[in-house]
């Protein structure tokens, strides 16, 4: 065996042996705030939920829809809808008061342009979703001048995933 | 010592990595819309420069030849998906607001670079010093973007929740091309230009 030969052995082993300690690493480190990230999403989650359902204290979770309770009974129904927005996918949680009627909602994450797509996340837009029948969202709810996109794709997947969720529901 | 101190200070004036070689432009341009944003990605480039230039120090007199790219590319993935994981858990809302740049430090030019063109050829000390000292420069440097960007494109400044100052005009009616892509290339050209112009800084 000659000596160039045990030199492409060794950048293997010693490449090898690199990532292998990489790995070890990368494993503890996410054992470590494994526990912290889930947590840390669930309480995000809670937070979205509680400014559509302030009174809320306790839920159900069934066909991926969010039944709500309050100290009284049935408080509501929450669920996740997902657009295409002009850049990127646009998360909603969608709040509904009974099986017609919307009770609010909220963004949760999106890549919207800074300035003009950004306006989806303000109240000029987003309150003229309380209250608001569901079969009269298309027709009723005003899109943004100069963000007809971004304001599009969030009436339409709310129009489309709130009659799914509601066809699920009864 | 103070071959040591040079090191440490170069990085943040002579050789500025933004303001002077150019370097990492691409996480300047895209996280400098707030300051917020703008101080975590420099803490995290801190953080990942030093302990790859660390590692790299330590390994170069093993680390073979051929494979010398492809480790120290496994050294700074590792290290930043560390970091992405730690911002994950403790500081949930800049990990979202940093979004896909976080994970991108893996490619940033800086780190790469000098892990390529100062670690692998120096002891650990010098390493250290050359980290922070490029490190501070690139925290500064982004820092000094996102401010002027942050001021011109909301009207205020916000540093960790706390309104730093706001100016009445600009909040009702803010300059939002600074929040744009074209807004940073804008601030960038234009202190580069003052930085040349005034001898601050000089052509290498």
């Amino acid at each position: 065996m000659n000596l160039s030969y045990l030199k492409k052995f060794y950048s293997i082993i010693f490449l090898t042996g690199v990532v292998m300690i990489a790995v070890t690493l990368l494993g503890l480190t996410f054992n470590l705030t494994e526990e912290k990230i889930l947590e840390q999403e669930h309480s995000q989650f809670l937070a979205h939920m509680a400014k559509i359902f302030p009174d809320m204290t306790h839920f159900e979770y069934e066909n991926d829809i969010y039944i709500l309770y309050n100290e009284e009974g049935l408080e509501g129904y929450a669920f996740v809808a997902s657009a295409a927005g002009y850049s990127g996918n646009i998360k909603i949680m969608v709040g509904l008061e009974d099986k017609e009627t919307v009770k609010g909602i909220v963004i949760m994450s999106h890549t919207e342009t800074p300035g003009i797509g950004t306006r989806i996340l303000d109240p000029p837009f987003i309150s003229q979703f309380e209250g608001m029948e569901i079969d009269l969202i298309k027709s009723n709810v005003d899109t943004l001048t100069g963000a007809t996109v971004s304001s599009k794709a969030v009436i339409d997947a709310v129009s489309k995933v709130a009659r799914e969720k509601v066809a699920l529901l009864s | 010592m103070t071959k040591w101190l040079k090191e440490l200070t170069k990085g943040v004036v002579v050789s500025n990595p933004i303001f002077v070689m150019a370097l990492g432009l691409c996480p300047s341009l895209a996280v400098t819309n707030s300051l917020d944003n703008a101080v975590g990605m420099g803490a995290a480039v801190i953080f990942v420069l030093l302990c790859s230039n660390i590692l790299v120090s330590i390994l170069r007199t093993w680390v073979a030849g051929i494979v010398r790219i492809p480790t120290f590319i496994v050294i700074i993935a590792t290290f930043v998906t560390m970091v992405s994981l730690v911002f994950q858990a403790y500081v949930h809302t800049l990990y979202e607001s940093l979004g896909i740049y976080l994970p991108l430090i893996v490619v940033n030019c800086i780190i790469l670079g000098r892990a390529e063109a100062f670690a692998s050829k120096n002891n650990i000390g010098m390493a250290i010093a050359d980290a922070l000292g490029m490190g501070f420069g690139f925290l500064l440097a982004i820092s000094m973007i996102a401010t002027i960007r942050e001021i011109l494109g909301s009207g205020s400044l916000i540093l960790f929740s706390n309104t730093l100052f706001s100016l009445p005009v600009l909040s009702d009616q803010p300059i939002s091309l600074f929040l744009l892509p074209a807004g940073a290339f804008l601030v960038i050209g234009l202190l580069l230009a003052f930085f040349r112009r005034t001898g601050l800084i000089k052509n290498e």
